[in-house]
This record gives structure tokens, sequence and C-alpha cells, in this order.
């Protein structure tokens, strides 16, 4: 079963000028399976919270559906499984932290006798002890987003939103939410979370989903990743003769030189043993072998890059091909 | 209705915290002034009425004026922070949001408006008058006109600004109170699309005429005691049309 279903969600915002509007999520579908990590990665402005807004009914959608465990996103039943942590949290300021969680605990149908028990759970979870009965008005942005993360998994729920959940954490704090994000996983919650960290997304994520200017680019797996990385096998190694590398051009991605040192990219991971014993034979010394993936960073980067490249190059193409046309009328 | 209760309690809180109960300080203020200032200058019984008067008139006039300003901000303060994010992404319905906040801001005016009528009790009985029980339905009545003011203050107060809302209120307020004088002067002077005008916005209008017993207080007049709950009702139901429509509005809204 799927946890989330997102389908082709449409979302404009009225601008400034009263009658033209702007369209900022332009048909944006993916899904989340039942017990699985996903990240969702994109660029400031690329539409993340809007789409968890639309998830969580805060924002109406203007074309497409949202589901969730198979039941339309907004009924009681479903909302009562969702835990959610908003971009920017802010709580009612008159309230210490015991207090607004009891509140919550309440807002989400937890017993009275139960309510007591799992507030102080939570709050020593997420590391809070200290400030239970402290004013939220008093509490840093740190502890602002410790609280937030406690109100969303209170009522422990089957299906945990989290918009940019590492903001503000110290590394003390990023790793209780890692740890915590985790723990739910192993029992079989499933989390849907939005970040900027990409080393946090990539230590995390069973999958991600990358949303560009409204659109999704790409979904990938760890193990796509992984598999993108084969051809990434790096060989460091000195004194190695022309000659050497010449006969080893079928083998070889790339060769750059740096000093006494040349790192030579192997095309495949079958390849490394005749390259290296090739190395060894005509008088070289290997210095290092490593299997590098390329960092999400990378591929996000790439991703983000790479489309406005061929967007660049589709439009050179086609205005180039114009040309063609024009230079055969004449 | 746990939902609704904990929102009402949380509302509560947050309006008590404006130190509301001060508003009791200016009144006996304005009650001692007018036993020491005003009176003397009335003779015989009229002395005992004043304080009746402008006791009665006060705690309608406060009642109202601290729902409006007490009131109008509260749901526009939780979506403008975004304190309503951790509400209604919970399974709670817009309406139980409105019914909570609703209740809340009563329960929070109900001390307040009950301590002004002790206060004012204690000061005819000190001054040797009677609170018979005209006085003490003129009261009740004032604390109905306060719960529709609030139910108003809500409605607004789901797609207005908080200085729109009270704006707003306020007119109803007034509007409201006058509302019989509106329709005759319409009727006298205005054209027939002016007369269909007044006629929709006098419907619209609660009628707070009915909630006003003072007069007969203050005399000691006879009135019909069916009136009584009859103004109830028709509390009763102007709350709920209205808090229907503020919900209709409040679920079609987007908060970003
Ligand atoms: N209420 C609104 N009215 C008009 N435009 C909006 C509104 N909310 C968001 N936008 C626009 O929608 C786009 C996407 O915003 P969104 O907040 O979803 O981005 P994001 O991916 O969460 O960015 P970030 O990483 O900075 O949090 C932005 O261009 C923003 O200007
Ligand atoms: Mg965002």
């Amino acid at each position: 079963m799927e946890a989330l279903n997102v389908e082709r969600v449409k979302k404009s915002f009225r601008s400034d000028m009263m009658f033209s509007s702007k369209e900022i999520l332009h048909g944006v579908s993916f899904s989340a399976r039942e017990g699985e990590i996903l990240g969702f990665l994109g660029p400031n402005g690329a539409g993340k919270t809007t789409t968890i807004k639309i998830i969580l009914g805060l924002l109406r959608q203007d074309h497409g559906s949202v589901t969730i465990f198979d039941r339309p996103a907004g009924e009681k039943r479903s909302m009562s499984r969702i835990g959610y942590l908003p971009e920017n949290p802010f709580y009612y300021p008159h309230l210490s932290l015991k207090e607004f969680l009891e509140f919550c605990g309440r807002l989400s149908g937890i017993s009275n006798k139960k309510l007591d028990a799992r507030c102080e759970e939570i709050i020593s979870l997420v590391g809070l002890d200290r400030n239970k009965k402290q004013k939220i008005k008093s509490f840093s942005k740190g502890m602002l987003q410790r609280t937030g993360l406690a109100q969303a998994i209170l009522h422990d729920p089957d299906l945990l939103i989290l918009d940019e959940p590492f903001s503000g954490l110290d590394p003390g704090g990023r790793k209780t939410v890692r740890d915590i994000i985790l723990e739910l996983r192993n029992n079989g919650k499933t989390i849907f979370f939005s970040s900027h960290i990409l080393p946090d997304m990539e230590a995390l994520c069973d999958r991600t989903v990358i949303i560009n200017n409204g659109a999704i680019t790409k979904s990938i797996g760890l193990d796509e990743i992984f598999r993108i990385g084969e051809n990434r096998i790096e060989i460091t190694a000195r004194g190695c003769s022309s000659k050497t590398l010449d006969d080893l051009r079928d083998y070889l991605e790339r060769v750059d030189n740096k000093d006494e040192e040349t790192f030579l990219f192997v095309k495949k991971q079958e390849y490394i043993r005749t390259v290296i014993q090739h190395i060894y034979n005509s008088g070289g010394e290997i210095l290092k072998v490593a299997n590098e993936h390329p960092s999400l960073e990378e591929t996000f980067m790439n991703l983000v890059n790479g489309e406005k490249a061929s967007a660049e190059k589709a439009s050179e193409k086609s205005n180039s091909e114009n040309e063609m046309k024009k230079e055969e009328v004449s | 209705m746990r939902r609704i209760s904990s929102i009402a309690l949380n509302t509560f809180r947050e309006t008590i915290r404006q130190k509301l109960m001060y508003l009791v300080l200016i009144y006996i203020g304005i009650l001692l002034f007018s036993v020491f200032v005003l009176s003397p200058l009335s003779v015989g019984a009229a002395k005992g009425k004043i304080i009746i008067d402008v006791g009665l008139a006060g705690i309608s006039l406060f009642g109202v004026l601290t729902v409006i300003v007490a009131g109008s901000s509260l749901v526009h303060k939780e979506i403008e922070k975004k304190a309503i994010y951790s509400i209604v992404t919970r399974p709670v319905s817009r309406a139980e949001f409105i019914l909570g906040k609703f209740s809340g801001i009563v329960f929070a005016m109900a001390p307040l408006m009950l301590s002004m009528v002790v206060v004012m009790a204690v000061m005819v009985l000190i001054g040797r008058g009677e609170v018979t029980v005209t006085v003490l339905l003129a009261a009740y009545l004032s604390m109905l006109e306060m719960v529709v003011m609030s139910a108003v203050v809500i409605f607004f107060s789901t797609f207005t600004s908080p200085i729109l809302t009270s704006f707003f209120s306020l007119c109803f307020f007034v509007a409201g109170s006058l509302s019989g004088d509106l329709t005759v002067f319409a009727n006298r002077f205005g054209g027939n699309s002016m007369k269909y005008f007044t006629k929709g916005f006098y419907y619209m209008l609660p009628n707070l005429k009915i909630f006003n017993l003072r007069h007969e207080a203050v005399h000691d007049l006879r009135f019909n005691s069916s009136d009584i709950g009859m103004t109830t009702l028709y509390a009763l139901i102007y709350c709920a049309v209205i808090l229907y429509f503020a919900n209709l509005l409040f679920s079609r809204k987007e908060f970003s």
C-alpha cells in the first residue's frame, strides 16, 4: 500500500496584480511507499513547502488529488494518521511545552489516561526535559524545532511529513532527529521530509524525489545512485609512462595528471584488475583505488544544471534549425 | 466535544491573559463617579436609580466593547503566526475550531460580566436600593447580547483583518441597536431601492434592541416575561446561523 500518493497536483497563486495568477506547481506526482523514508529535494522556491501544505490541506490544489493510505487526504481518518512539522514552527507563546503537547494530544484524541505519560516520553525523546515547564515564548529556534518534532510524533502517526526538520538545529539536535526518524522507520512508519542538507538526506533516505521549478525532475533510489557509481572507479598511481597509459586507453574513461601522480578513471568494474596489473608490470606504483559514487549533491546539481543546459541546447537547436530552413528557402 | 473544549479552554486562557479584569476596576470607578458626582444632583428615589441605570448600561457597553477588542485579533493572530497549523492538521474540523473559539471567548467574558453585575448589586445595596428581579434579568440579557456579538466577531474574523473585524462588528452593534429606527428612517426618507437595501441589511443585523431591558429595570416597570424566553431563543438561533456562515467561509480558507 502507498502511504502517500500525490497525483498531478497543480497550484497557482494570485500574484500582486488582481487578475493574473502564476502557476507554481505544474502537475506534481509522486508517491511514498509504506515504511520508507522518502526525501524531498529541491532548490529554494521550487515548491516543496507548497506541495506539503497541499498534502495537509492548508492550501487547496487547483487540480489533481492527494491520497493518504488510499483514502482522500483531509478526511478525519486520514488526518489522524499524519504528523506534521511545519517549515518555521510557531506555537502558542502563552503555553508551556508540556501544556502545549497536552493540548495537541487532546486534539489528536489521545486518552486522558495516557496523555501525561506520552507527553513526558516525547519531551525526553526530543531532549527538552529541562524545559517542559518553560513558556514556549522564550524558546530558541532550535528548541522550537524540537517542539515541532515533538508535536508531530506525539500521537504516533503512521505517516510523518516534515518540512525541513534539520533547520536551526545544532549537531546534537540533528543526530536526535536522525535517530528518531530511523527509529520510526524501523517501527514501520513512513517518513516524508524536505531538506536542503544533502548529506542528511543521503544518509537517511531510501529514495529521493527531486523537484525543480514546480515539477518533479526525478525520483531516485539509493541503489540507483550506486549503479551510477560503478563508473566512478578512480585509481591513483605513480610512475606511469605515456606508453602504459596508451595501452590502457580502451579501459579508461579519462586520465588526469597532477605533479607526479596520475589519476585513472576506469570505465567498468571488471577492468580494475587488468589496469592495476598492467601498471604494476610496467613498473608503476598504485597509491590508491577508490570506488566513489557521486554524492546526491552532485547528482542534484547536475540535474538542476543539466536541465538548464538542455533547455538552452534545445532552444539553440531550434534556432539553428530555423536558420537552416531559412537557408534552404533562399 | 473534547476537541472543541480543548480549543475553547486554550482560547479562554489566551483571552484571560489580556488582563481583562482591569476593566472591572474601571467599571467600579465609573459607578463610584456616578454615586458621588451624579447622584447628589438628583433628588429622592432617582438617586438609587442612577446606579442601576449607569451600572446596566456599563455592563452592556463594556461587555460588547471587550468582546470586540479582545476577540477581533484572536483568530487572525492564530493564522498570521501559523499556530493554527498545529490544530487544523489534526483530526479537527474547521467547524470545531470555530465553535471552540466562540465558546472560549464567551467563557472568558462571562466571569468578567458577572463580576460587574456583582459590583453593581453591592453598590445598589450599599445605597439601600433594591436589586429587583428585573435588574438581574436586564443583566442577563446584556450577557446574551455579548454572546451574540461574540458570534459576530468570530464571523468577521474568519475573513478580514483585526481592524476591519472591530470596525464591522462595531457597525453591527450600533446598527443592530438602532435597527428598528433604521427601517423607519428608510421608509420615511429613502426611495424604493433604499428601502430594499435597508430591509436586507435589517434582516442580517441582530436585533439588539430586544436585549435592552434597562428602562424597565430602572423604573421597575412590568414587562412580558415570555419575552425573555423568546429573546434567549432568538440569540441562540442568531448565533447558530452566523456561525454556520462563518464556518462556510472558514472552510474555504487557505493558510499560506
Ligand atoms: N502565498 C503565496 N502567494 C504567492 N506565491 C507564493 C505563495 N507561497 C509560495 N509562493 C511561491 O511559490 C514558489 C514555491 O514556494 P515554496 O515555499 O513552496 O518553495 P520551497 O521549495 O519550499 O522553497 P524553500 O526551499 O525556500 O523553502 C515560490 O516562488 C514562492 O514565491
Ligand atoms: Mg520551503
